[in-house]
């Protein structure tokens, strides 16, 4: 049984991916320091939450089954550290979160420790809508901020928002059973602020320090500007009907979204409106005092869940054509040279498969094979001859109907 | 002197453990008090859902037991707290009074449920395939999966497999109204998806067919595979006995009621989260399919908005495979429903009541049956 589950639920947008890129291909420097990160690939603790909270997406799910299970019997059966990392996790239910809990061993002794990464809401709320865009959304980004403003919460979307950003309330969910000083907040440092500040307090709320650790990102979840997300939209406008969500995954939200358009960094970045601050400050000012009063263990600075100030605002749903353009011709540049590449390997693989029509077509022609052809054919002509043929194969081991 | 805080906690309780006991009070009439009786209030979804299930028939102590300890599978509302039973806190969803739920959020809870129930009960065992004939005529069915289906596992069982040396293609279709509604019967007891007004109007508002119900786009595909003239239609299932060489009659498949193929629709979703899809479709088909035999309702039907829709379809159908030049069994007519379909839309309440119907039926396992996520 671990003697200690270091379980990170949230939220997104917060440098989770990061964090469990390098968690993923350190296993085996973490398990040298007796810390056990439990997964055979990348994703294998989205599928775990996934399955956890019996949660449809995009067909992911048939992965995910039994996939909590297993990965709580890996943990348990560890007798050191552990550490569970995804974002998702946030939005668990309070019977989602105790069965959880149970299962890593809670009842039984096991030091549960709750670790949620936070982020100012001036930048989370832009980043929710950029990756409901990138995952095939076509809402406005106006009618996005509506449905979270609406006091009643009872949209899809603003059920998930508030449900994966609610700090005060995903604190009840998964940490209403536990001390508080078993609760760490890691804050994002502000924009601009030194890079490699966020792993700093990774590191130090895992436990990290010290690790010989591999920390050039393989993958992460770079951020679109303002037109760039625009265009997205646009394009799930009006490809969504006919793209399938497995291609829409590879050729948009890859190839598009994070290797070319993340690429454009002087297009005007996603922000809130100006009318929005009043709103979001009151919000983030309760969620301060209310942490602050509960004394959960801060790593960093809660002032800086108070966002920056309104800069330049531009608004992605009337973004400026000519950048749109500018986006849409990079979209189109590396569309093409994608296209360039599979046919290429569309010409390689027919030009193999013409070569080994030819070697068949070859081995056909030869007497040898004419002969036993011929034999067989015979032999299929009469009871006795099947009958042969039945023992020929039976002594052979395998069928060679098909030579 | 207890808050007012504390009095609205134990008046919870109260009523969780008259729950328990099977009370049918709803939470704005109930009085009573207990003490705390576990580690935090069930939500309201599940507590409503359990009051309906004790309205309804007596739901045994296990049965109770899953209820209080679901969570709603899926995205959507979080597990919601009764209204006055807490402190009302600044943060979360707002308390709510149950018996405001809309049916929908009720259901959902069911449904993870009720796929727990399937994936304990498992399929029922195959029936084993007729000896080959070997006379028997060369065929291959395609077209309505909801009408060719069960045909074709019929003639399976009668030793009549698909397939064949040169194997005529025949292309089943019936109305397309009906088409439509088999369509989505058959994804409902599949893969699920979105909800018949939905998923209707969508094909209706981008003038698009649904694969499953596009019988030119069949033809025609099979048409390039094998020529033309080796595709026949056959509208009516009624002309194919004589087609595949049986005499005996072919099995209609399962009529089901409206609420009943929205229950499916619905279960689907977190059935997909318990098995891989082929079962999934298996258990639907032939493990829920039977308990939802007798469901109450009206069949699905095209509402009146897209009737027209659909004739101007069907006509464009009918021309088009008359035009390639197909064979064609039975009158090209009938394909365009020449009035409204008598039938119904699924409804919430409707499926809520199903959905409870099963639960009382099959949900009362013991706890060592259940299934594990």
């Amino acid at each position: 049984m671990s003697s200690r589950v270091l379980l990170h639920v949230g939220t997104p947008k917060t440098g989770t991916s990061y964090l469990q890129d390098v968690l993923f291909r350190n296993r085996k420097v973490l398990a040298q320091a007796g810390i056990r990160y439990p997964a055979d690939r990348f994703d294998a603790h989205f599928l775990a939450a996934l399955d956890l909270m019996r949660m449809p997406w995009g067909g992911l799910e048939a992965e995910a089954i039994g996939a909590w299970d297993r990965l709580a019997e890996e943990v348990r059966s560890h007798r050191h550290t552990s550490i569970i990392s995804h974002e998702i996790l946030a939005t668990a239910s309070r019977t989602q979160v105790g069965r959880a809990l149970t299962s890593l061993g809670h009842d039984d002794g096991t030091e549960i420790h709750i670790v949620l990464s936070v982020r100012d809401l001036v930048r989370q709320i832009p980043a929710e809508w950029q990756e409901n865009v990138k995952h095939r959304s076509g809402i406005a980004y106006q009618a996005f901020l509506d449905q979270i403003r609406d006091p009643a919460r009872e949209s899809r979307i603003a059920t998930w928002f508030w449900g994966v950003q609610e700090i005060p309330d995903i604190l009840d969910r998964w940490g209403h059973d536990l001390p508080p000083e078993r609760i760490h907040l890691v804050t994002v440092p502000p924009a601009g602020g030194a890079p490699e500040l966020l792993w700093k307090r990774f590191s130090q709320v895992f436990g990290l320090d010290g690790l010989d650790l591999d920390l050039e990102p393989d993958r992460a979840n770079p951020s679109l500007g303002a037109p760039e997300t625009a265009l997205i939209r646009r394009i799930n406008r009006n490809a969504n009907r006919d793209l399938a969500p497995a291609d829409y995954r590879p050729l948009v939200r890859e190839l598009l979204a994070h290797q070319t358009l993340s690429r454009r960094r002087r297009s005007p970045r996603l922000g809130l409106p100006p009318d929005a601050y009043p709103w979001v400050n009151e919000i983030q000012q309760a969620w301060v005092d209310d942490v602050t009063a509960r004394g959960y263990d801060v790593v960093g600075d809660l002032a800086e869940l108070h966002g920056a100030s309104p800069g330049g605002w531009s608004d992605p749903d009337q973004p400026s054509e000519k950048q749109v353009a500018g986006a849409a011709v990079d979209a189109i540049t590396a569309l093409l040279l994608e296209n360039a590449r599979m046919r290429r390997t569309e010409e390689r693989l027919s030009a193999e498969l013409a070569e080994t029509r030819g070697a068949l077509a070859r081995s056909y022609l030869r007497p040898t094979y004419r002969f036993r052809e011929k034999v067989v054919r015979r032999l299929q002509g009469g009871r006795v001859g099947r009958g042969m043929l039945r023992a020929y194969r039976a002594a052979r081991g395998r069928s060679s109907r098909s030579a | 002197m207890q808050t007012e805080i504390e009095a609205g906690e134990r008046r919870a309780w109260g009523w969780v453990a008259a729950l328990r006991a099977g009370a049918t009070t709803p939470w704005r009439d109930y009085a009573g008090t207990a003490d705390r009786g576990g580690r935090y209030l069930p939500g309201a979804q599940q507590l409503e859902l359990l009051r309906r299930l004790n309205a309804t028939g007596r739901p045994g102590p296990a049965l109770v037991e899953r209820v209080l300890t679901a969570s709603a599978p899926g995205r959507g509302r979080p597990d919601l707290q009764l209204v006055g039973a807490a402190e009302e806190s600044a943060f979360g969803p707002r308390p709510v009074d149950p018996a405001d739920l809309p049916p929908a959020e009720l259901v959902r809870v069911a449904t993870g449920l009720i796929a727990e129930d399937l994936v304990a009960a498992g399929p029922p065992p195959p029936l084993p395939p007729g000896r080959p004939r070997p006379w028997r005529r060369a065929y291959r069915l395609v077209g309505d999966p909801w009408l060719a289906d069960p045909i074709r596992a019929e003639l399976r069982r009668r030793g009549r497999p698909p397939g064949g040396r040169l194997p005529t293609i025949l292309v089943l279709g019936t109305d397309l109204g009906s088409m439509l509604a088999d369509a989505w019967t058959a994804r409902s007891f599949a893969e699920g998806g979105s909800g018949w007004r939905e998923w209707l109007g969508g094909f209706v508002a981008h003038d698009r067919m649904p694969p499953r119900a596009d019988l030119v786009t069949h033809a025609r595909t099979w048409a390039q595979r094998v020529g033309r003239q080796r595709v026949e239609i056959v509208i009516g299932p009624e002309r194919l006995p004589g087609l595949v060489g049986v005499r005996r009659a072919l099995p209609a498949p399962p009529a089901y009621s409206a609420d009943a193929v929205d229950l499916a629709r619905r279960v689907s979703a977190p059935l997909g989260l318990l098995v891989l899809p082929d079962p999934r479709a298996q258990l639907l088909r032939e493990t829920l399919g039977p308990r939802l035999a007798d469901a109450p309702g009206g069949p699905l039907a095209v509402p009146p908005a897209h009737v027209e829709w659909v004739q101007g379809r069907a006509t464009r159908m009918r021309d088009a495979l008359l035009r390639a030049g197909y064979a064609v069994h039975g009158d090209p007519d009938a394909l365009v429903p020449d009035a409204p379909a008598e039938g119904s839309t699924p409804d919430d309440a409707g499926v809520l009541a199903l959905a409870v119907r099963l639960l009382l039926d099959h949900g009362d396992r013991r706890a060592e049956e259940e299934v594990s996520g």
